[in-house]
């Protein structure tokens, strides 16, 4: 008997889902009930919406203050929020640099730099940089008298044409027994002009390795606060600088 | 015209920190900003010993170190001009650079990495070596158009202070052949380097010891007419009056460089710089000049002045 009824079932007929006729194939696909509690849902959130909506317009009360009412701004037609002028923290350029790039990388980068600067600080001493910060030269002398008589040129034993000339003020005797060695006539121009470019590639460098610098301490510190320590901020970031966190001791054992 | 120039220790800033850092072994930020507010922070710090100097920087003699090495210099004679500067033995060359140099005593050797610049005139080769201000407080107050240092070819330099020896290889240079310096460190680290500096040079005595005790060293020196001090202690003007009562003859010269950070940091510069200047006079040391040495160092003086100066004639 229960072999017969197996046998049956092998006959049995498949289930089709039901589908749209052929007279109403131009109303699309037949409706399931399933798409139609999506549909109705939906169509229920939407009447809600608007009636929630309705009875709030009717019930507000028009001289209710909203801070949105000064926070924002018509553009076009549409409301949007007033910027706020917070200050840039991180500026786009060190934004693509923190993202894209390790710290290790951007610190050998800036070691390199600092090698570069130093070696060519050992040949540029700035002797005649006319925006360089100004120092101080004091004299010592005996008596009220001689700071009245005193005299810059005569006291440093040059020509008073040399006394601005402040890397070198060469002695009279000097200026009359040495000469000036190794010159070429004709080249100086061309000389003074590669120096001021090395002068130029000298600045850069130094401004380089500063950005450098803001970027590195900024990764880091970032990567600091993925610790899980307490810590307050002593000090926003700023664009040239990373931010201050003070993090509590702990003492590890 | 060049902005970003400032002294060494710019950013002292950061640091507040917690020495964490994910430099590993190497100190990490929390080692910047340190007593120097330097950024020498990247080796570890030496502890300096008798200067506190920090790692990086002050270069130990590497031979040529760096890069540059193949050539000696930048050229030969035709494309640089050298000038005889104020103090004999000092000279600038202006080329593509703008250097203060020395006449090199070791033709062929660079003593720290410094760049060479040789010049012919006529026959003869000469060869100088770049005197770094940023590096050398006397290179800076030579610069900065200091009136006198009192070194020239042949005098006998009492220098302390001398850690790696890189001014002191300059004085050596300056002083010639006929002179002498007696460099006197008290760290063994940077006295190493000292040593081998001294081992090229043989104008130059070095001596590993304390400046505080000169009794120590009292059979090595003679009567020398400078002394010259960069020791950055708070009685470094002590230091040198003892080492002036030993060693300095009557009416010889004293230049110390005064960091005023080191002798008293709450205070303003030019208060330091005063006080120490009045505590010079009642040594018997009298000052004659003081220069800042701004572009190159900040809160840095050098005093120059006369030691037991000689009666005033009257007329």
């Amino acid at each position: 008997m229960s072999s017969f009824r197996k046998a049956l079932k092998s006959r049995q007929k498949n289930h089709h889902e039901r589908s749209q006729p052929g007279f109403r194939k131009h109303l699309g696909l037949l409706e399931k009930k399933k798409d139609y509690k999506l549909r109705a849902d939906d169509y229920h959130k939407k009447q809600n919406t608007i009636a929630a909506l309705r009875k709030k317009a009717l019930e507000k009360n028009p001289d209710e203050f909203y801070h949105k009412m000064i926070n924002s701004q018509l553009q076009d037609g549409v409301h949007v929020m007033k910027k706020q002028d917070e200050e840039v923290e991180v500026t786009e350029e060190q934004k693509k640099v923190m993202r894209t790039q390790d710290i290790k990388y951007v610190e050998m980068k800036r070691v390199a730099e600092a090698k570069k600067i130093e070696r060519l600080k050992g040949e540029l001493h700035l002797l005649d940089a006319d925006s360089k910060p100004k120092n101080n030269h004091t004299f010592f002398v005996d008596s009220k008298k001689e700071v009245r008589s005193f005299d810059l040129a005569s006291h440093l034993n040059t020509a008073p044409e040399l006394v601005d000339r402040v890397y070198n003020r060469p002695t009279l005797q000097t200026l009359e027994t040495k000469r000036v060695q190794g010159i070429k006539p004709g080249i100086m121009k061309k000389l003074a002009k590669q120096r001021n470019h090395q002068y130029k590639i000298l600045s850069q460098r130094i401004d380089r390795e500063k950005k450098m610098f803001v970027i590195s301490q900024k990764i880091q510190t970032r990567k600091d606060l993925q610790d899980k320590t307490k810590k307050v901020k002593v000090k926003k970031e700023t664009p040239n600088a990373a931010a201050i966190y003070k993090f509590e001791t702990k003492r590890k054992r | 015209m060049r902005p970003g120039f400032s002294p060494r220790g710019d950013r002292g800033g950061r640091g507040g920190g917690r020495g964490r850092g994910g430099f590993g072994d190497r100190g990490g930020f929390g080692g910047r900003g340190g007593f120097r507010g330097g950024r020498g922070g990247f080796r570890s710090p030496d502890g300096g010993g008798f200067r506190g100097r920090g790692g990086g920087g002050r270069g130990t003699p590497r031979g040529r170190g760096g890069r540059g090495g193949g050539r000696g210099g930048f050229g030969g004679g035709k494309k640089v001009l050298i000038e005889p500067h104020r103090h004999e033995g000092v000279f600038i060359c202006r080329g593509k650079e703008d250097a203060l140099v020395t006449k090199n005593m070791v033709v062929g050797e660079s003593v720290y990495g410094e760049k060479r610049i040789s010049v012919e005139e006529g026959e003869t080769k000469i060869e100088y070596r770049a005197w770094n201000p940023f590096r050398s407080k006397l290179a800076a107050a030579i610069l900065g158009g200091v009136d006198q240092i009192h070194i020239k070819p042949g005098t006998k330099v009492m220098y302390l202070g001398a850690a790696s020896g890189t001014t002191v290889s300059h004085v050596s240079d300056i002083v010639g052949p006929e002179g002498l310096v007696y460099a006197v460190e008290f760290s063994h680290r940077s006295g190493r380097d000292l040593l081998n500096v001294a081992k090229k040079r043989t104008n130059i005595i070095p001596i590993i010891e304390d400046a505080r005790h000169p009794h120590k060293y009292r059979m090595l020196v003679g009567m020398v007419d400078v002394i010259f001090a960069d020791v950055a202690q708070p009685d470094q003007t002590r230091i040198v009056a003892l080492n002036a009562h030993n060693f300095l003859k009557n009416g010889g010269h004293f230049v110390i460089s005064i960091k005023a950070n080191c002798i008293d940091s709450t205070a303003a510069p030019e208060a330091v710089f005063a006080s120490e200047v009045k505590k010079m006079s009642v040594e018997n040391m009298k000052p004659q000049e003081q220069l800042t040495l701004e572009p190159y160092e900040r809160d840095h003086a050098v005093v120059v002045g006369i030691y037991r100066p000689p009666p005033k004639q009257k007329k």
